[in-house]
C-alpha cells in the first residue's frame, strides 16, 4: 500500500502544497453560471448537514465549559467569580511559569537537535537501507502511548531501582535524585518529551531537505561553499516554513502536556512539574472544583484561540485566505 | 444521486453506531436472581482478603463477584466521577474513611442499617463512627448539621497507623518522638537511613506526618473549623518532620511513598518508620524480605505534649445510592461481618476489625501486630478532619510538606503557604473559618 | 586527513544518538521478560536471569487484560471508521464540488483550530455531557469524544488525499454518462481508498493511545481501555514493573505494526497533511 500511491501525485508531492487559488475549483466546471451554482448546491446540500452536526457538537463542550464556569454549583448565574478565584490563585501562575520553562527547555532542543540529526543524515547516509532504517526507528517514539513512555522512563529514573543511577554507578544515600530535585526534576521529565518528539523533528525536517533542488545545492558547491553557507544560504530557505509548523505544533503540545508527566512525577517534587494541564487536573478531579476548573478551562481556550489565530497567519497553504 | 450517497453516509454511521452498541453490556445487571455484585476496590494489598473471599461468597451464595481495582490516587477520582453521573456502576465501593465525609455529604451512598446491618460491641465503637455520617462526635461540616444521623459503611480493613522499628538493633522500640529522633541519629548512616520518611506528595506525606502532628498537639482545625495549622505547635511538628527528621532520613524523601519505604525496610536500609497494618505481611516481612524476626511494632510514640495519637485509616465498604443490588450487598457485607468469616479473613491476609479475632492466639503467630492493632483501635486513634473538603485540603498540606522535604522551602513557608490556601478554600466551601 | 576524521565524527554522534534514542526501548522489553524475583535485587539487570513471558500472560488472562485490550481494538476501530465517515462527507464537497473559498477555508480553518485544543479543557464539559445522557462508562461515550478529536487529523488528511486525485478521472467518468455517485464510487473511491486506509490507521494508533478521556470517562473493565489499566498497575505498597512493562510492550506493538504499513503517511497525518512525504 506504500508504492506509487493512485493518483499518482502522493510520493512526489512537494512538501507544502501549493495554494490553490481562490478558487480550487476545476476549469470545465467553473464554465457555465447554471452548471455551477446546481453544483454548488449540491455541495452545500451534501456539506452543511455533516458538518453542522459535527460543528454543533464539537462546539458544545465550549458553551458548557462557559455555562458551568459562570454558575454555581447549584445552577445560580454568580457572574465572574470563578475567574476571581482561579486569577486569584498563585499556583496558576506558578503552573504557567513552570509551563514556559519546560517549552523553553522542550522546544529549542527538540528543533535544534532534529534539525541537526537531519542535515547530517542527509548529508553522510547516502545508503537507502539505512536511511529506511533510521526512519523506521524514528517513527517508534511517535506511535507510542504516552503510558508506556511513562513506564520506561520511571524504571530509567526513579530511585534505587532507576537504571540511570546504577549504570553511573550512584546507589544509597548519595545517589542522584532525578525526580526529587527542582531542577533535574525537570530536566527529567522534559527529557522524556525530547526523546519522544525529537524524531517527530527529525522526520519532517528531513523530508524539507529532500525538496530543496540539488542544482541549486550543486552550484553552490561549485562556488566554494561552505556546509554551513549552504546551509543557511540554500537549505534553511526551503526549511523556514516547516520550521515555523514544527514550532507552532510543538508549542500547542507542550500547553497540553499530561500523560507523561502525570505517570513519572505527578508534578512534583511540590509543584516544579505541576504544569498547566495537570493543575487543571489537580482543581477539576482533586479539589472537585468544577466551577473554578471550568473557569480556567475557559481562560486556556480563550489563550489558545488566541494564539491559534496568530499562528494561522504563518501556516503554510490552505489554512489561511 | 445525493439522496443516495446521504442514504449510505447514514446508514455507514448507523452500522457504526450499533458497533459500538454491541460492545457495550451493563455493568451490573440482576436478572432472574442471577445478581452479580460488581464491587470498586482499591489495588493492592487492602483487597487481598477481599479477592479471597469472594470465590467463597460466590459458591456459598451463588452471587457472583467482580472486583474493579483502581490505584490508591485515583481510586477517589474514580468514585466521585462516578457518583456524579448517577449511574448503577457499582454495588459495593470500597473507600478510605477520610473520603466518607465528601461521600457523605454529596448523599452517594445508603443507609445500610435498613438494610440489616447491625452494630455489635466486639467490634472497636471508633469503627463504627467513622463509618458514620454525619459524625457523631467532633465538628461537624455546616451543610451536614442538620442531615440524620447513618451507618453508611462498615470497616473492612481495620486499619489504624503504627510504628516499627529494627527490634534486633535496640530491643526497645522509641517511646517519644524525643527517642525516635535520638535512635534516628544514633543509626543513621551512609546506606542506612535513621528515619524513613514516606514523602510523597499529597495523601502519603500527609498520613506519615498527622501522627506527628496530633502528639506535638497541634491540629489541621480547632472544633470551630478555624484553621490551626500554623499555631506553635503545629509549627513545631513540621519542623520537626522536615529538619530535624529529613536531617537523618534517607535522600530522596520527597518521592517515597510506602513502596519504596518498604523496599528500604525489606533490604535492611533503614532503622524506623510508620507503618500501616497492610503493609506488614506483603512488603516489609514479605518474600524476599532480610528483616523478618527483626523488626517491632508498637503504637505512635508519644509527643511533646504527652499525648501518643494514632490515626485511622480504615477500609470501609459502602453501598452507592444508585446501585440496584442494594440488598443483596447489604447481605454480602453482613457475611463479612461475621466472626468466622473474618478469621477466614485474616487467614487469607485480610485485617480484621473484630477485636475478637485480632486477639485470637492462634492468629497471632502469622500476624504478629494484631493484638497492637486491638489496643490502637479501642485507645481509640484520631480520624482525619470530617470535612467534604479533606482531599483538597489534604492536597495542599501534601503538597507544601514536598516541596519543603525536596528543600524548596522552609516549615514556616509550609505552615504560612497551606494555612493561606486552606482559610481560602474553607471560606469558599462555606465554613465559619475565621482568624 | 581532517575530512576522514569529520566523518568518522559523524557516524560516531549519529550511533550514539541512535543508541541512546533506542535504549529506552530496549529496557523496557528487557523488564517486561524479567520474574518477579529479579526485579527485587537491589541492583537492576540489564538482560533478563531467566527470560519469561509470565507477565505477559499474568496480565492478559489472570488479570484480565485481555478484555482491555478488546475494548481498546472495539473503541479504536468503531471510531476510526466513524470519523472517517464523516470526514469523507465533508471533505468530498470541499475538493470535488465547487465551494466558496470562504466556505472551504473555514472548515479547514475550524478543524485545523481544534489541534490546538488542549484536552484537559475539553474533559470536564465531556464529563457533564456524557453524565447527562446516560453514557458514563459505556464504550459509546468513549467512541464518539475520540470521533470528535480526530475529526480535524481526518479531514485534513483526506483533504490532502483526495485533492492529489486529478478532477479529469472523475470527469472522465462523467462524460461517458455516469451519475456523479457513480464517479463517485467507481472512479473516484478505489482511487482514493490507499489514503483512506492510511489515515484510518493514523487515526486508530492515536484512539488506541489516548489515556485522559478514556480515564475519566470509564470505570469498570467493561469499558476501560489498555492505557487506562497499564496507569493502574501503581499500587501503594509496590509497583508491578514487569506486568507495567509488558503492558507497555503491547500498547506499542500494535500501533507499530500498523504504522509500518502506512509509514509513507505518517509525517502526513502529523502535520494535518501539510508535509507530505517524497
Amino acid at each position: 500500500m506504500t508504492a506509487g500511491a493512485p493518483g499518482g501525485a502522493i510520493g512526489t508531492a512537494p512538501a507544502v502544497p501549493p495554494s490553490r487559488g481562490p478558487f480550487a475549483v476545476p476549469a470545465r466546471i467553473r464554465s457555465g453560471w447554471y452548471q455551477r451554482s446546481r453544483q454548488e448546491r449540491l455541495a452545500l446540500r451534501l456539506l452543511l448537514p455533516v458538518f453542522g452536526l459535527v460543528f454543533v457538537a464539537a462546539t458544545i463542550p465550549f458553551v458548557l465549559a462557559v455555562v458551568q464556569a459562570l454558575t454555581s454549583d447549584d445552577g445560580r448565574f454568580i457572574g465572574a467569580d470563578n475567574f476571581g478565584r482561579a486569577l486569584s490563585n498563585d499556583q496558576l501562575f506558578e503552573a504557567i511559569r513552570q509551563t514556559a520553562i519546560y517549552g523553553s527547555v522542550v522546544l529549542p532542543t527538540e528543533i535544534l537537535l532534529g534539525l541537526g540529526l537531519a542535515l547530517l543524515v542527509h548529508r553522510t547516509v547516502k545508503s537507502r537501507v539505512l536511511r529506511a532504517v533510521i526512519y523506521v526507528a524514528a517513527m517508534i517514539p511517535i506511535v507510542i502511548p504516552q503510558v508506556a513512555v511513562g513506564v520506561v522512563f520511571r524504571l530509567l529514573y526513579i530511585p534505587d531501582y532507576g537504571l540511570i543511577n546504577v549504570l553511573l554507578g550512584q546507589t544509597g544515600n548519595s545517589q542522584i535524585l532525578w525526580l526529587s530535585s527542582p531542577p533535574l526534576a525537570i530536566f527529567a521529565v522534559a527529557s522524556v518529551d525530547i526523546w519522544q518528539w525529537t524524531p517527530f523533528v527529525y522526520l519532517i525536517m528531513f523530508a524539507g531537505l529532500q525538496t530543496v533542488p540539488p542544482e541549486s545545492v550543486e552550484a553552490a558547491q561549485l562556488d566554494g561553499a561552505t556546509s554551513w553557507t549552504q546551509f543557511r544560504h540554500i537549505e534553511l530557505f526551503y526549511l523556514r516554513p516547516l520550521l515555523l509548523l514544527v514550532f507552532f505544533f510543538r508549542l500547542a503540545d507542550v500547553l497540553r502536556v499530561f500523560d507523561h508527566v502525570y505517570i513519572l512525577t505527578g508534578g512534583g517534587p511540590g509543584t516544579t512539574t505541576q504544569f498547566l494541564s495537570l493543575y487543571l487536573y489537580r482543581i477539576a478531579f482533586r479539589f472537585s472544583d468544577l466551577g473554578q476548573a471550568s473557569a480556567l478551562a475557559v481562560l486556556v481556550m480563550a489563550f489558545m484561540i488566541v494564539l491559534y489565530t496568530v499562528i494561522s497567519r504563518f501556516l503554510p497553504a490552505d489554512t489561511s485566505s | 444521486m445525493q439522496r443516495m450517497k446521504a442514504v449510505a453516509f447514514l446508514s455507514a454511521m448507523a452500522i457504526a453506531l450499533a458497533a459500538c452498541g454491541g460492545g457495550n453490556n451493563g455493568a451490573s445487571g440482576a436478572s432472574g436472581g442471577n445478581v452479580t455484585l460488581t464491587i470498586a476496590a482499591v489495588k493492592g494489598v487492602e483487597d487481598t482478603g477481599l479477592k479471597a473471599l469472594a470465590p467463597m461468597y460466590t459458591q456459598k451464595t451463588g452471587v457472583k463477584i467482580k472486583i474493579v481495582e483502581a490505584p490508591y490516587a485515583d481510586l477517589y477520582t474514580k468514585l466521585v466521577n462516578t457518583f456524579q453521573a448517577h449511574q448503577a456502576t457499582y454495588d459495593l465501593v470500597m473507600m478510605d474513611d477520610p473520603w466518607m465525609p465528601k461521600f457523605g455529604t454529596i448523599d452517594a451512598l445508603t443507609p445500610l442499617e435498613p438494610l440489616g446491618v447491625q452494630k455489635d460491641t466486639d467490634v472497636a465503637q471508633v469503627v463504627w463512627d467513622v463509618g458514620t455520617w454525619p459524625p457523631p462526635r467532633g465538628p461537624v461540616p455546616p451543610s451536614e448539621k442538620n442531615k440524620q444521623k447513618a451507618l453508611l459503611g462498615v470497616t473492612i480493613v481495620g486499619n489504624v497507623e503504627m510504628f516499627m522499628w529494627r527490634k534486633d538493633i535496640t530491643p526497645t522500640g522509641p517511646k517519644s518522638y524525643d527517642e525516635v529522633l535520638s535512635n534516628a541519629k544514633a543509626q543513621n548512616k551512609s546506606n542506612f537511613a535513621g528515619y524513613i520518611i514516606r514523602g510523597k506528595a499529597t495523601n502519603p506525606v500527609v498520613a506519615d506526618f498527622l501522627p506527628i502532628l496530633w502528639s506535638f498537639g497541634g491540629d489541621v482545625f480547632d472544633e470551630n473549623w478555624n484553621v490551626v495549622f500554623d499555631n506553635q505547635q503545629s509549627l513545631a511538628a513540621v519542623k520537626f518532620l522536615v529538619d530535624d527528621l529529613k536531617a537523618v532520613a534517607q535522600t530522596g524523601p520527597d518521592t517515597t511513598d510506602a513502596a519504596e519505604r518498604d523496599q528500604k525496610m525489606a533490604s535492611g536500609q533503614g532503622y524506623e518508620s510508620s507503618t500501616w497494618p497492610g503493609e506488614i505481611n506483603t512488603a516489609v516481612l514479605g518474600p524476599g524480605s532480610t528483616v523478618v524476626g527483626k523488626v517491632g511494632f508498637e503504637p505512635i510514640p508519644q509527643g511533646p505534649s504527652g499525648k501518643a495519637v494514632g490515626m485511622m485509616g480504615n477500609w470501609m465498604l459502602g453501598v452507592p445510592k444508585d446501585s440496584k443490588n442494594q440488598q443483596a450487598a447489604a447481605d454480602f457485607i453482613k457475611w463479612m461481618l461475621q466472626k468466622d468469616t473474618q478469621t477466614t479473613y485474616a487467614q487469607n491476609g485480610g485485617i480484621p476489625s473484630r477485636t475478637s479475632v485480632l486477639k485470637d492466639s492462634s492468629l497471632q503467630t502469622a500476624n504478629p501486630y494484631f493484638s497492637v492493632l486491638a489496643d490502637a483501635l479501642q485507645a481509640p486513634p484520631n480520624w482525619r478532619p470530617r470535612t467534604d473538603q479533606w482531599n483538597a485540603v489534604e492536597t495542599i498540606i501534601g503538597t507544601e510538606l514536598n516541596k519543603a522535604l525536596a528543600g524548596q522551602q522552609s516549615a514556616q513557608d509550609v505552615v504560612t503557604n497551606a494555612s493561606k490556601q486552606i482559610r481560602s478554600l474553607m471560606k469558599q466551601a462555606g465554613y465559619p473559618t475565621s482568624q | 586527513m581532517t575530512r576522514i576524521a569529520t566523518r568518522l565524527l559523524t557516524w560516531l554522534a549519529l550511533a550514539i544518538a541512535f543508541v541512546v534514542f533506542v535504549f529506552p526501548l530496549y529496557y523496557l522489553v528487557v523488564t517486561s521478560l524479567k520474574t518477579h524475583a529479579e526485579l527485587f535485587q537491589a541492583v537492576p539487570t540489564l538482560f533478563p536471569r531467566q527470560p519469561t513471558l509470565a507477565s505477559y500472560s499474568s496480565l492478559l488472562f489472570d488479570q484480565g487484560f485481555a478484555q482491555l485490550l478488546l475494548n481498546s481494538i472495539v473503541v479504536g476501530i468503531s471510531a476510526t471508521a466513524l470519523a472517517l465517515v464523516i470526514a469523507f462527507a465533508i471533505c468530498y464537497p470541499i475538493t470535488r464540488l465547487p465551494v466558496r473559498p470562504r466556505m472551504r477555508s473555514f472548515v479547514l480553518n475550524w478543524a485545523l483550530s481544534l489541534r490546538f485544543l488542549p484536552p484537559i479543557a475539553v474533559v470536564i464539559p465531556y464529563f457533564l455531557i456524557v453524565r447527562t445522557i446516560g453514557l458514563y462508562n459505556q464504550i459509546p461515550a468513549l467512541v464518539i469524544v475520540y470521533t470528535i478529536f480526530n475529526l480535524p487529523l481526518s479531514i485534513w488528511m483526506l483533504k490532502g488525499f483526495l485533492e492529489q486525485i486529478p478532477a479529469e478521472v472523475e470527469e472522465a467518468a462523467l462524460v461517458d454518462g455516469g451519475t456523479r455517485f457513480q464517479a463517485f464510487r467507481l472512479v473516484l473511491l478505489p482511487l482514493a481508498s490507499t489514503g483512506i486506509l492510511a489515515a484510518g490507521i493514523i487515526v486508530f494508533a492515536f484512539d488506541w493511545a489516548e489515556f485522559l478521556f478514556a480515564f475519566i470517562l470509564t470505570a469498570t473493565p467493561d469499558s476501560m481501555t489498555f492505557p487506562v489499566g497499564v496507569q493502574g498497575l501503581v499500587t501503594q505498597f509496590e509497583i508491578i514493573w514487569n506486568d507495567m512493562a509488558a503492558g507497555g510492550v503491547i500498547a506499542i506493538l500494535i500501533p507499530l505494526v500498523l504504522m509500518l504499513f502506512a509509514r509513507r503517511y505518517v509525517i502526513a497525518g502529523l502535520t494535518f497533511g501539510v508535509i507530505r512525504e517524497k
